[in-house]
């Protein structure tokens, strides 16, 4: 806002009986601010529709559309499994490859973390070219990568792995580095004053002050990477994913549907598990005292319960990764002795071309940004209400408040590739399988997002509408949405950044958008168009994440 | 208890604006007022003084409704305000304006649209944005926002407001639902001693004018003494004093302030 904030004290025009003073309009006055938004939104409308022609999505095509899953689920139901082992066994092949995947990204992002952050990078241009890696690595895929690895090595679990490892770096390394760079730095002067070496600074200062972060971000993604893990079949990299693909190709539905609810209980296990994980790890009350770390030369913290627990913990983890590998047969250093691999995948890709394909490739980024966009647009007309009602502090209801969160909770389980094969299921291939999934993805995410930004706005204002007689509308209109604007807007934006990420690779499973035309350029083996496909899906992602950055300034 | 002295009240219509007797409110184990009678005439300013916890804000909040009433009964404006339905509540509740010691201002709209919030209760169907309300409601919200002195600042983010200011736009919120009644929940406590004492003299006043009965909590007894024709006082839940203000001193009103009575120390610490 222009007008900055007043001094605290009162202005000494006089509250008295003056007459009413109507110099001025009863119109708010023009303000760029809110032309620039209004600009914005008409914007953001204009191409919605545009984006909804070009995939021919209306309501009539969404109407037919569900009709056509309503149909598809009778089909699938009731749910089979047939060979139960063999769905057993993949569905730990998944959970392996999601804890290695997530471990190797871990084992990655630690040095880089160390180098991106500003307070221990050893030169500012290290810290600049370490953070490039890490944007581009988040700006990639996971299912990219996994496509390229599966050509490099071959089918199997270990490029899925490599997939979920390179691309976690994208997250795990940039939340390592900015827990780095809000460290205390006192214990860290302590122990440098005691002369010690600058690897001993770093573990015995600086490690101990970030460990919670980095737990709670380890968590946090080994959950994200299950998510794609059971996906990684789709390509042939491993896991349950493949068994899924397999069913509905043989058009063997109820087994299709067995195996997609074996994947949601699987997920909803890990997210439970993770919060319980989450809650005794990071509890800082089982520190006791002893939280603090003491600067010093003895920064070693006692043995208290939360430590206790937190070692466990890592045994556990440890022992996991040991008994996946074995179970696996992957041999830990695979990476490197298949490095030569790997690189000559990344090279074949150089230099990128199009030649001939420059019109397919812009119709495909077009059908890409489409997707996202409708998806956005339609899931949050469901998601925005749905979140809404699922506010505690909001809903009309005990029963309205509780059917809301269940709606949302049983739709974020879902992973939106899933949704894709079945929406390419029953309505076939193409853009609106696609927009469909990604919509009622939309739901669940946003939805969430919605119910926990309305869950924090301020109480009074509510209360106020409702002493002055307002009844639940005049709540909604005059204090809740106007209090969560900033939120909703943020959170719209970010939703529809992971809408055109995903909307990338959904031509995988056919739903539409650049995706397939990766998938068929590496399947022909012509590389040269895959590297441009992936420098696009780059620069889209790249652009959607600055473009929403800067549109979440304005609106705050 | 001394009755209220008949010169104070400057009104004298039929049947009291508030009428509590016998009023208990209890939270689950807890019970925040053991039994209150009140009786708030027409056109009275009347003060509520007591310590934190002693029930002030239960009793305001009971009486327009923002806490129901475990037992006894209420009749504000005419209206008992037990068993009503959620329709006939919110009618009554336009009737009633409520200032929050916090304002409880949406710091992210303008000044204008807040005060013309207070209309929420008037006007049928949810509104959003300025130009959603009728040109003469404008003039009328800002003709309140004059009235407190605020009227160039109607364009104003509320947020950007001192705390003094933002208190006045909560007052000509209230103003807006043209009131027969103000509750006002320790509308200065958040507020420098100046600035309390310019929002008060600026309340009371608008409440004189437009012969607006009120019912304030206040912690200052100095402003209590100034303004009110009538200071009640609670204690623990209960009432301790209620009188005309001619017929008190400042000592009779401090009394209230002490935690508690010599001989109903059973543990021997007092205040
Ligand atoms: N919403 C509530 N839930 C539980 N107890 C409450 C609630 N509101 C008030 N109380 C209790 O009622 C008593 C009176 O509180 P209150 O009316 O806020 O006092 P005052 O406004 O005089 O400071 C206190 O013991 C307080 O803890
Ligand atoms: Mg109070």
């Amino acid at each position: 806002m222009k007008t900055a904030t007043k001094p605290a004290a009162e202005p000494s025009e006089s509250p008295g009986n003056q007459a009413p003073d109507f110099n001025h309009a009863v119109r708010p006055p023009f303000s760029r601010e809110r032309f620039v938004l209004w600009i914005a939104l008409a914007a953001i409308a204009g191409l919605t529709v545009l984006s909804a022609r070009q995939i021919d999505f209306d309501l009539r095509a969404l109407g037919g559309g569900f009709d056509d899953v309503a149909n598809l689920l009778e089909r699938m139901l009731p749910p089979e499994l047939d060979n139960p082992p063999r769905v057993g066994e993949l569905l730990v092949e998944t959970l392996m490859m999601a804890l290695l995947g997530t471990v190797l990204a871990t084992i990655i992002s630690i040095p880089l973390a160390f180098l991106a952050a500003s307070n221990t990078t050893p030169h500012p241009a290290v810290q600049h070219a370490a953070r490039m890696v890490i944007t581009m690595c988040r700006a990639i895929p996971d299912l990219v990568f996994a496509v390229l690895f599966v050509r490099a090595l071959g089918i199997g679990v270990l490029p899925g792995i490599l997939a979920l490892g390179l691309h976690s770096v994208g997250m795990m390394a940039k939340l390592f580095a900015d827990a780095i760079e809000q460290i205390d730095e006192g214990p860290r002067d302590a122990v440098r004053a005691t002369g010690a070496g600058r690897l001993t600074e770093l573990v015995s200062a600086v490690l101990p002050q970030v460990m919670p972060a980095w737990i709670g971000t380890f968590i946090y993604r080994v959950d994200i990477n299950l998510r794609t893990s059971v996906v990684l079949g789709f390509v042939g990299a491993g896991g349950i994913g493949f068994a899924l693909q397999d069913a509905l190709r043989g058009l063997m539905y109820q087994s299709a549907m067995g195996i997609i609810l074996v994947i949601l209980l699987i997920i909803a296990a890990m997210e439970y598990l993770a919060v319980g994980l989450r809650r005794t790890l990071l509890d800082p009350a089982s520190d006791g005292a002893a939280a603090p770390a003491i600067p010093g030369p003895s920064v070693r913290p006692p043995w208290t319960k939360g430590r206790t627990i937190r070692a466990l913990c890592a045994a556990a983890t440890l022992a996991a990764v040991v008994v996946s590998l074995i179970h696996l047969g992957i041999d830990p250093l695979a990476p490197i002795k298949q490095f030569t691999d790997l690189v000559t995948v990344f090279g074949r890709l150089l230099p990128p071309s199009a030649e001939g394909l420059e019109g397919a490739l812009l119709k495909a980024v077009g059908e890409t940004l489409a997707i996202g966009l409708v998806a956005t647009a339609s899931g949050a007309a469901l998601a925005i209400p749905f979140g809404v009602l699922a506010a505690r502090n909001v809903s009309p209801s005990g029963f309205i408040y509780h059917s809301a969160r269940a709606v949302i909770l049983a739709v974020r389980a879902i992973p939106e590739l899933i949704l894709a094969v079945i929406f390419v299921a029953a309505i076939g291939l193409g853009p609106m399988a696609g927009a469909m999934a990604l919509g009622v993805g939309t739901i669940g995410f946003l939805g969430k997002l919605v119910a926990d930004s309305v869950e924090e706005i301020s109480g009074g204002p509510l209360e106020a509408v409702r002493a002055a007689g307002g009844g639940w509308w005049d709540v909604l209109f005059a204090a809740v949405i106007p209090q969560a604007l900033p939120q909703l807007t943020g959170h719209w934006l970010y939703m529809l950044d992971v809408n055109i990420r995903t909307s990338t690779v959904l031509g995988i499973v056919g739903a539409g958008g650049i995706g397939f035309l990766l998938m068929e350029s590496v399947r022909t083996l012509n590389f040269d168009v895959a590297g441009s496909i992936i420098l696009i899906i780059f620069f889209i992602v790249f652009a959607i994440e600055r473009l929403s950055a800067w549109i979440s300034r304005l609106f705050r | 208890m001394t009755q209220a002295a008949a010169t104070a009240v400057p009104d004298s219509q039929p049947g009291p604006a508030i009428r509590v007797r016998e009023l208990r409110k209890d939270f689950g184990p807890v019970t925040a007022l053991h039994g209150i009678d009140l009786e708030v005439a027409p056109g009275e300013l009347t003060v509520l003084l007591g310590l934190s916890g002693s029930g002030k804000s239960t009793l305001l909040r009971c009486l327009n409704g923002l806490n129901p009433i475990t037992a006894g009964e209420a009749t504000v404006l005419g209206q008992p305000v037990h068993g009503m339905t959620s329709r006939e509540m919110r009618k009554l509740r336009s009737r009633i304006g409520f200032i929050f010691q916090h304002f409880n201002l949406v710091g992210r709209l303008t000044c204008l649209e807040n005060v013309l919030i207070g209309a929420s209760g008037r006007i049928s169907g949810p509104r959003y944005g300025i130009l959603s309300y009728s040109r003469a409601q404008r003039r009328e919200a800002l003709t309140h926002l004059s009235r407190v002195g605020l009227g160039q600042h109607a364009f104003q983010r509320a947020d950007s407001l001192s705390g003094g200011q933002q208190q006045r736009v909560a007052i000509a919120r209230a103003l807006m639902q043209k009131p027969e009644l103000i509750l006002a929940d320790e509308p200065v406590a958040s507020l420098d001693p100046e600035n309390a004492a310019n929002v008060m003299d600026l309340l009371f006043q608008i409440c004189l004018e437009k012969r607006i009965t009120v019912l304030c909590t206040l912690h200052q007894v100095d402003l209590a003494m100034h303004w009110a024709h009538r200071i009640v006082g609670l204690r623990d839940g209960e009432k301790v004093l209620d009188s005309s203000t001619a017929t008190l001193s400042r000592e009779d009103v401090l009394n209230v302030y002490k935690q508690l009575q010599p001989e109903a120390a059973p543990d021997g610490t007092t205040a």
